[in-house]
């Protein structure tokens, strides 16, 4: 705890204000446009608390994944720029190394195993992530369908407290 | 601007008396209607004096949006499918007059009958009341997609069309991949779709007319029966199979995923339409594959939707949350082309 509100507190006090004070008094057809609101509000403050993990994660991971197909069908020009770039959790850098990766799936480098059971399991966790950040709800979703009952969700072992509401 | 007193309203009404034949049209209500992001629905009630129209009619007057979504029709080549699927039988409005005049209202226009019924595809899922019957309405709307699919190229009156693709699964693949190459950033998880897709991709079946957003939230209900099928700017030639995948895709189920259909009911009571009129069986492995590219289309669009906000001028909080649906659509398209799903 800090003595001054953080970003977070900012965001779910105004999110809280939001559907508290305001949306009740709010004509029908404003509703809408204040439920997007207090959406928009929920996705910022998920992003502001796990966010840079997400990336930093998804960058670590992306390096590995691209490490693994040096000298096969991928486009190694954008393979070897991607990996000497940048820091890891940057977004410049995610942005370069998902580039490099992109070509790589479109030339075929990930069709078969292992490399394409690799880019699998990085795609689920990078969308997991990134989904309980945007959509929360269609990962709990998944979770009671019957076919997906003893399935570890991929971002089990960590805390989106935030994403829960 | 809407309203019944404007320039533009009175512009209308000339306009109208014109391709009506009527001595007066008056103008009682002109005011934009919910819904479609991308087009501009207005409702325009009018009284018409004399002529083959005289009388109250309730119109929908449809034009462009500011900035369009890449790959839909314009409203010329619209109004020529309504017409097209309209005199064949599907359940649509009935399209009346275009306008190809800029000076009217400052874009093309057309003008078509409005249908009673309740669109909101959150309502129609959930409300009872609105569907009495959720089966016989998936019915309904199964054999009114089939008599759409039962229109095939060369059709007279759809000549505006772009040619039909000689394999649409793959002329998909290329189109979606020409939009990410457009794209600021890359997006392995829509990539990896789109290159499962090309993996898996199907032999062609035959090429008919398609609507491309056949979907909960594009129908009217009316009484617990369909009334017509809305927003057919994105038609055209293609894979039939690729409607059926768009209709039962998850992200069109607002919510009610145990039922496969729009949210309405099981796919099986949607194909039994279907079939009924389009004299084609449908494999579970046909809604999986078209299911994939159902999200990967949508996620294109959601894309295009978030670029507007982005960088086309259109600051909008509507398109900016559409842009982050696309984490969601990643995750479904990896478990349904990873066999997780369902």
């Amino acid at each position: 705890m800090s003595d001054i509100p953080d970003a977070s507190d900012l965001l779910a006090a105004a999110r809280d204000a939001l559907l508290r004070e305001l949306l009740p008094a709010l004509p029908g057809d404003r509703r809408y446009a204040g439920l997007m609101i207090a959406n928009a509000i929920a996705i910022a403050d998920r992003e502001h608390r796990s966010g840079g993990d997400a990336l930093r994660e998804e960058t670590s991971r992306l390096r590995e994944l691209l490490a693994s197909v040096t000298g096969s069908a991928a486009p190694q020009d954008a393979v070897q720029a991607s990996l000497v770039t940048g820091s890891s959790g940057s977004s410049a850098t995610a942005a370069a190394l998902r580039r490099a990766l992109a070509a790589a799936i479109r030339a075929g480098a990930f069709d078969v195993p292992p490399q394409h059971d690799a880019l699998v399991a990085h795609l689920r966790r990078t969308s997991a992530d990134w989904t309980a950040i945007s959509n929360p709800k269609a990962l709990h979703e998944r979770w009671r369908s019957p076919s997906s009952q003893g399935t570890v969700p991929p971002f089990a072992s960590r805390n989106f407290s935030g994403g829960q509401s | 601007m809407p309203g019944t007193a404007t320039p533009e309203a009175r512009g209308i009404a000339a306009w109208l008396v014109r391709e009506m034949q009527a001595r007066e049209v008056r103008i009682c209500r002109y005011e934009r209607l919910s819904g479609g992001a991308i087009q501009g629905n207005f409702a325009l009630d009018v009284e018409v004096v004399g002529g083959p129209y005289a009388g109250p009619q309730a119109l929908v007057l449809r034009t462009d949006a500011p900035s369009g979504v890449a790959a839909s029709l314009t409203r010329a080549q619209e109004f020529d499918v309504l017409r097209v699927a309209h005199r064949a039988g599907v359940l649509a409005p009935e399209p009346l007059f275009l306008c190809r005049d800029p000076a009217i209202i400052g874009r093309q226009f057309f003008v078509m009958r409005r249908l009673a019924g309740v669109g909101a595809g959150h309502k129609l899922v959930r409300d009872v009341a609105l569907v009495p019957d959720g089966p016989a309405l998936a019915r309904e709307l199964g054999a009114n997609l089939g008599r759409i699919h039962a229109l095939k190229p060369p059709q007279p009156g759809l000549d505006a069309l772009p040619p039909p693709p000689a394999d649409p699964a793959r002329a998909t693949i290329a189109q979606c991949r020409g939009y990410l190459d457009a794209m600021d950033d890359a997006h392995p998880g829509l990539e990896w779709g789109l290159r499962w897709c090309e993996l898996h991709a199907p032999a062609s079946a035959e090429v008919t007319l398609v609507h491309r957003d056949y979907r909960t939230g594009n129908y009217l209900v009316d009484a617990g029966h369909l009334s017509g099928v809305l927003d057919w700017e994105f038609a055209g030639w293609g894979d039939p199979r690729e409607d059926l995948g768009w209709f039962t895709a998850r992200c069109w189920r607002f919510g009610a995923n145990d039922r496969e259909a729009g949210g309405i009911a099981s796919a099986a009571d949607f194909l039994q339409g279907y079939e009924s009129t389009a004299k084609r069986v449908i494999t579970r492995g046909d809604l999986d594959y078209w299911q994939v590219m159902a999200h990967l289309r949508w996620a294109m669009i959601a894309l295009q939707q978030a670029r507007r906000h982005l960088v086309g001028g259109e600051t909008s909080l509507e398109l900016a949350l559409t842009g982050r649906i696309v984490h969601d659509l990643e995750y479904e398209i990896l478990h349904l082309s990873e066999g997780a799903a369902r």
